[in-house]
């Protein structure tokens, strides 16, 4: 395999994992606060692209502001999805939690395929089949927008979370609930913002991946079982460790893709998962350091 | 206790004889087991429409044998075990009289052995797996028919074409396919038709379906440099590889069974897929009087244009409606038997006649690329 081919797999890989990041992301930031592992978050991700899908080609809002509506419409999804439904479980046994993700989303994906059909959509952007020239790579720009969009994401989260009183707050409920409380923090307050930031962050990858991904109502189902994967690896509720987990996943894939057929690359994420469950259940990065 | 019999015995007949009449006037059913949900579902959607399509010209044209016909769909989510019990349940009810389809050939197969103890007919309208022929009619399964060409049929007729019109093309094919029966059967018939001309593939590549993300294979192929790219793929598997390869550059012709109705325009008009040349069993430009009625028809039903789905489902639930009409009863051994002698023309033009493994054969559209259009290059006999 030359320089060229490798250079190439590298980004792609670079690019991929920060995909998955943007996606795992939102779910650690969940699970990490209260505790409820969103079976729903692949179907949140679906919606995101389908709004974007219908922003941009029905009503003709451009591609920048698409992804904006979108995220700021996630994130007040998010906001109702902890009021209505989640809130109500706190406490009760994790079960439930389960039981009422995995529902939610097979009515979000099976009512996205009645209203919508499973007819396959692609978004057209003006960047569409616009690239990138590396030395002998290419780097489409939608995928070159998706990463920065993740780090700017990536970023904002990490200092929401380690240089603010809200952030601050939010991972004082994830470490001790009971102590939070007696501080004065609200835990209530810091959970619904902790899921309207997940739902948010999918939204966002929703809003930026439909014009790279074709957008249809089970598209969520790849890449959110990648991101269980990821935060498993990670440790459950580590941001960190599901960005850097995510990150290193993308890019072993692709470059495993360079020699080996893609059923086999499938299977690396859920391998390395399994032995990180055997060997390191809390993870790579361990729930120590959690949110 | 006698005079109590009389009124309890002419309850029951009459009982029976309104039960026999509200069976008489029942619509005559047709099962039919599809992916309505899942990642296949548009073109379970598809047949599905072909096949409310051929019932409701038939029902308007007052019917068969006196009565209407329905259509039963139930959901296999392209998926084996899902099309057993989708077929599982229409045996228990006994009400379907043939099955259509399973479309994905997987499900195809898993659903054989059990229309064949049941002894109910299967009609495939959609799968195309060479394992669904072999294992149907002369020694094997003789309730499978299957009306559209099997992937050994197009191929032969593809390579057929390529090595008489570009052989250089022929030479170094690689696949890439989704991992199922319909990609890996598809690899391996691609490779029988080669072999008939001393070649032989250059490399297979399976992705699971539903997988959104093509960037490595699309690298690895660019390095490799075959001299076409053999696409076995279905659904938005289709758009995500046709986005991605003129995203990448890849700059290799396709061939094979890409569904160039799904690749979208843009991408089709940019030139990007030129020299590309792919055998299908339908397009929706072949011009034929029965075709074009076809298309109008189906168009102005489901205000979409037809596509190779729903055009097999359509040919598949009329030889079955045939079928039932010249077996003179709505049941499935008849209909089997009366299967067997079937002679209908399709909308394509060939005739539609069984042959000792129920395989029909109609023809195959060879299509090219050219100038940022598909261009019916061949019919060919399968």
């Amino acid at each position: 395999m030359d320089f060229a081919t490798l250079l190439q797999l590298l980004i792609n890989g670079l690019v991929l994992g920060v995909i998955y990041a943007l996606i795992a992301i939102g779910l650690a930031l969940i699970f990490g606060v209260i505790e409820i592992v969103n079976f729903a978050h692949g179907e949140l991700y679906m919606l995101g692209a389908v709004a974007a899908y219908f922003l941009t080609m029905n009503l003709g809002i451009g591609f920048w502001a698409s992804i904006a509506l979108v995220t700021i419409g996630a994130f007040g999804v998010g906001i109702v999805l902890y009021e209505l439904l989640l809130a109500p479980l706190a406490g009760q046994g994790f079960e439930r939690s389960i039981l009422l993700t995995l529902g939610l989303s097979m009515v979000l994906q099976n009512g996205a395929m009645f209203l919508l059909t499973s007819t396959p959509r692609l978004e057209t952007t003006p960047y569409s089949y616009r690239f990138l020239v590396l030395g002998d790579a290419r780097v489409p720009l939608l995928r070159l927008f998706a990463l920065i969009l993740a780090l700017v994401a990536f970023g904002a989260v990490y200092v929401t979370l380690h240089h603010t009183r809200t952030g601050k707050a939010m991972r004082g409920v994830a470490q001790n609930r009971a102590a939070a409380l007696m501080v004065g923090i609200d835990p209530r307050a810091a959970a619904r913002l902790a899921v309207a930031i997940g739902v948010g962050l999918s939204g966002l990858a929703g809003a930026a991946l439909a014009p790279v991904y074709s957008v249809h109502p089970v598209m969520g189902f790849a890449f959110v079982f990648k991101a269980f994967a990821v935060i498993i690896i990670g440790g459950l509720g580590n941001i960190l460790g599901a960005a850097i987990s995510a990150v290193s996943l993308g890019i072993v894939e692709s470059i495993a893709g360079g020699f080996l057929p893609p059923a086999f690359v499938d299977a690396i994420a859920f391998i390395a998962m399994i032995l990180i469950l055997l060997l390191r259940p809390q993870g790579l990065f361990g729930r120590g350091v959690r949110v | 206790m006698r005079v109590g019999l009389s009124p309890v015995f002419a309850a029951t007949v009459c009982a029976l004889m309104f039960s026999a009449t509200a069976r008489a006037e029942d619509p005559i059913q047709i099962g039919a087991s599809l992916p309505l949900t899942g990642t296949a579902a548009f073109f379970g959607q598809h047949s599905r429409w072909g096949a409310e399509l051929a019932v409701a010209e038939a029902n308007a044209a007052g019917g068969v044998l006196g009565r209407q016909i329905a259509l039963d769909p139930q959901d296999n989510r392209c998926n084996p075990t899902e099309a057993v019990k989708s077929v599982s349940q229409m045996l228990s009810d006994k009400k379907d009289v043939a099955i259509l389809d399973g479309l994905c050939s997987s499900a195809i197969l898993a659903m054989m052995p059990l229309v064949e103890r049941a002894e109910v007919p299967l009609v495939v309208a959609n799968g195309t797996a060479t394992a669904i022929v072999d294992k149907s009619g002369a020694g094997g399964n003789k309730w499978v028919f299957k009306v559209n060409p099997s992937d050994g049929s197009l191929a032969d007729a593809l390579v057929g074409y390529l090595v008489e019109h570009e052989k250089d093309k022929a030479a170094k094919i690689a696949v890439l396919g989704e991992d199922t029966d319909f990609g890996r059967g598809g690899a391996q018939a691609l490779d029988a038709a080669l072999g008939k001309f001393g070649m032989k593939l250059a490399s297979s590549d399976f992705y699971q379906q539903g997988t959104p993300d093509f960037t490595a294979v699309f690298t690895k192929l660019r390095s490799e440099k075959p001299s076409m790219i053999a696409v076995y793929a279905v659904g938005a598997d289709v758009q995500n590889i046709a986005r991605q390869y003129v995203s990448f550059g890849v700059g290799i012709p396709f061939t094979g069974r890409l569904l160039t109705d799904l690749v979208p325009p843009e991408i089709m008009a940019s030139g990007a897929l030129d020299g590309s040349v792919v055998a299908q069993a339908y397009a929706p430009e072949v011009d034929t009087p029965a075709n074009h009625a076809f298309v109008d028809a189906f168009t102005k039903k489901f205000g979409k244009p037809p596509n190779l789905l729903s055009r097999e489902g359509y040919e598949a639930a009329c030889v079955v409606i045939d079928a039932i009409k010249r077996a003179g009863q709505a049941d499935p051994a008849a209909i089997r038997d009366a299967l067997e002698k079937t002679d209908l023309t399709s909308i394509l033009g060939a005739q539609i006649k069984f042959d000792d493994h129920h395989l029909a054969h109609d023809y195959a559209v060879i299509l090219t690329v050219k100038g940022g259009k598909v261009v019916i290059a061949a019919l060919n006999k399968t």
